[in-house]
């Protein structure tokens, strides 16, 4: 062999090397793959998606790659673990495979709308993938309620139930206020326990009952209650109604409150009576009536009274005839102010008294026994 | 008059034979057996009274501020109350004070002696009935306030000034009872010459009364009594008819007076209709009217005493005296 023998020995060794160094380029290239089953997924925001990716290697010799993600937008998250551990370099067997998994976190804050990505084993093969974000992600908290309206008398406790959404990625810790008319009572029950503040886990719902008293002495009418679960970050707002009915009560007394009386039998007695509004709404023809003893007479000057306003009160008098054949002691006489929504009533004790008349009779006949005593006294006396 | 002398002092003659008289009165061996005989009775029904107190009090008894009076009424049914005994002894009582009031002094001719003094002729007759109402007095009120005396000290609750005045007022209608009694025999010692008829004569009327009257109503009131079918109306006017006539035995009028006086829950001594009671309390009275209920008994009480007490006056005044 010759120079020219090397030398072609040479080339040929030089020729196969490269041709090799360019098969073995060229090999890689078509032997190793990236795959993955689920190309392009549909979620909402704030989920969070794996994606189980195999690196296929089939050629003859083992394979050592970077691996990386690129293409997701800069606030997602993102993870490459393999066997727990977060990788960004592979290296795989001939004619093997090695799973890789990829965590992409879909934040909350994020556009409707395609989010295309690569995975990238670095020199070997580029995956494509897609997530496609099915809703319009927000900041946002809700404060929801079926029912806003409720309706009830001054005396009813409004119920209502509300939903508190966290729609926000962190967990909030909500203040709840209220900003009611003066006298009223509003109370939070989340989890049905009285509080002014309410945990709230990133994207869950709480459900918050509110309890509304109004004041005794509220008026007929609408009111509207503002209420606010507020964080330094976020505030929901709702607003609640009350429908308050007006309430009918009324009550029969006296000016002084003494509910007795004495007379003598067969007598009149005027009592001065007092018949009060003290519900919220206007009373309309109060009725006075009154059960008595057998043959005793009660009248009322009015008997009726046309409209009382709320909290206002009328004077009444009540002129009671006892019995002739009362006896002395005491009776009860029972009084009522009616109307059809409300009634009271008043027992009144009426003290009769024994005539004076047999008394002075009596006084009268002893004194003409006496007489007669003392007449006989200044007849026979002295003699 | 016994014994009858000068007193030293210069007092006035009336009040001098009131005097004699109650010290004749007091010292006799009648008075005293009398004396023992009510003061045992009355012992008896305390007695009695003091060991059923505890088993009168109810609850929701409208007397049951009345605590006290309990004591001049209630019995268990083997002694009589202290109440029953008045009523009972008090007509024997005054009988015995007065029915040898003025006869025995004329049988035994001191009445000549006595009338023959520079005094009144009605100054005996009224020192008689004063000195034996004292007498009488004084040993009722000794009697009831005992009774309340050993019932507060064995009770230890004080009687209200509402009973207390209850109690004076019961012991002096007790008083005038026993006066009316005394009257009635002073006048039958005039109208009878002898003592022995006298007393016959006032223990025949309170047996009369006492036994056979009630008798005789219940009689009366079975021959008139409408019948059961009579309407309501005709019954009330025939309970009133008949308790009318019981009123008219004097002792029954003391049981009204001191029953609604001592029980301040009676309301009323006549027959109630049901119309009547509907719609009434059962509270007690107050004591003005349980004084207003019993008003018409006292006056009727009252005005028999005084009216004997005339009707002896006349009497005595008109007789013609002479000695023996």
């Amino acid at each position: 062999m010759s120079m020219r023998n090397t030398n072609f020995i040479f080339l040929l060794v030089f020729l196969t090397a490269f041709t090799l160094s360019a098969n073995e380029a060229v090999n890689s290239e078509k032997l190793t793959k990236l795959y993955t089953p689920f190309t392009k997924i549909s979620i909402p925001p704030g989920e969070s998606m794996n994606f189980s990716i195999d690196l296929i290697n089939n050629s003859d010799e083992k394979l050592t790659t970077d691996i990386f993600v690129s293409g997701l937008p800069r606030s997602w998250e993102y993870s490459l673990k393999s066997g727990n551990w977060t990788i960004n370099q592979l290296s795989v067997l001939p004619a093997e495979k090695k799973s890789v998994s990829l965590n992409v976190k879909v934040p909350h804050q994020v556009n409707k709308g395609n989010y295309p990505f690569r995975v990238i084993a670095q020199g070997c093969d580029t995956l494509q993938l897609n997530i496609n974000v099915s809703e319009q992600g927000s900041s946002k908290s809700e404060f929801t309620c079926d029912q806003i309206n409720m309706q009830g008398n001054s005396k009813s406790t409004f119920t209502y139930n509300a939903v508190l959404r966290n729609q926000t990625s962190e967990e909030q810790l909500y203040a709840l206020t209220a900003e009611s008319p003066r006298g009223w009572t509003v109370n939070f029950k989340p989890d049905y326990k009285q509080a002014t503040s309410v945990n709230v886990t990133a994207n869950a719902t709480k459900n918050v009952t509110i309890e509304v008293v109004p004041p005794a002495t509220v008026a007929a009418g609408t009111y509207k209650i503002p209420l606010r679960a507020s964080t330094s970050s976020t505030s929901a707002e709702l607003t609640i109604e009350a429908v308050i009915t007006g309430t009918y009560t009324v009550e029969l007394t006296t000016p002084r409150g003494l509910l007795s009386s004495n007379l003598t039998a067969g007598e009149n007695k005027q009592i001065e009576l007092e018949v009060k509004n003290t519900g919220s709404a206007e009373l309309k023809d109060i009725k006075l009536s009154a059960s008595s003893p057998v043959d005793w007479s009660v009248t009322f000057q009015p008997a009726q009274i046309e409209r009382l306003n709320a909290g206002e009160s009328v004077r009444v008098i009540a002129s009671v005839k006892a019995s002739s054949k009362a006896i002395v002691g005491d009776y009860v006489t029972r009084m009522e102010a009616k109307t059809p929504e409300a009634t009271s009533t008043a027992e009144f004790r009426i003290s009769v008294k024994a005539s004076l008349l047999a008394g002075w009779l009596g006084v009268f006949i002893i004194v003409i026994a006496l007489g007669g005593v003392y007449f006989l006294f200044r007849k026979y006396g002295r003699r | 008059m016994k014994n009858k002398k000068h007193t030293e002092k210069r007092q006035n003659p009336f009040t001098v034979i009131v005097q004699k008289e109650i010290s004749d009165q007091v010292r006799s061996l009648r008075f005293l057996i009398l004396l023992a005989i009510i003061v045992l009775t009355c012992t008896g029904a305390m007695y009695t009274a003091l060991t059923n107190i505890a088993g009168s009090v109810k609850p929701n008894d409208p007397e049951g501020s009345f605590f006290f009076l309990k004591l001049f009424t209630i019995s268990d049914g083997t002694m009589p109350s202290f109440l029953v005994f008045i009523t009972f002894l008090g007509p024997v009582l005054g009988i015995c004070m007065g029915f040898d009031a003025i006869n025995s002094e004329r049988n035994r001719g001191t009445l000549s002696f006595m009338l023959a003094q520079p005094i009144p002729r009605d100054y005996l007759i009224n020192a008689k009935f004063t000195a034996a109402f004292i007498v009488i007095s004084i040993l009722l009120f000794a009697l009831g306030f005992l009774t309340t005396g050993l019932g507060l000290i064995i009770v230890g609750i004080p009687p209200t000034v509402d009973e207390f005045f209850r109690i004076v007022l019961f012991l002096l209608i007790a008083c005038v009872y026993v006066a009316f009694w005394l009257n009635l025999s002073i006048l039958l010692s005039v109208q009878c010459k002898q003592a022995a008829t006298s007393a016959l004569a006032a223990i025949a009327i309170w047996l009369f009364f006492s036994v056979f009257y009630n008798m005789l109503v219940n009689l009366i009131a079975k021959g008139i009594a409408p019948s059961e079918f009579a309407s309501a109306n005709q019954m009330v006017y025939f309970q009133r008819f008949v308790l009318d006539l019981l009123r008219v035995d004097p002792a029954h009028l003391f049981n009204e007076a001191t029953s609604a006086l001592l029980i301040p829950s009676v309301r009323s001594l006549g027959p109630l209709t049901m119309e009547q009671m509907v719609g009434s309390l059962p509270t007690p009275l107050s004591l003005g009217q349980s004084l207003a209920v019993v008003w018409p008994q006292l006056t009727g009480l009252i005005a028999a005493t005084v009216i004997c007490f005339a009707l002896s006056y006349v009497s005595f005044m008109r007789r013609e005296i002479r000695s023996r």
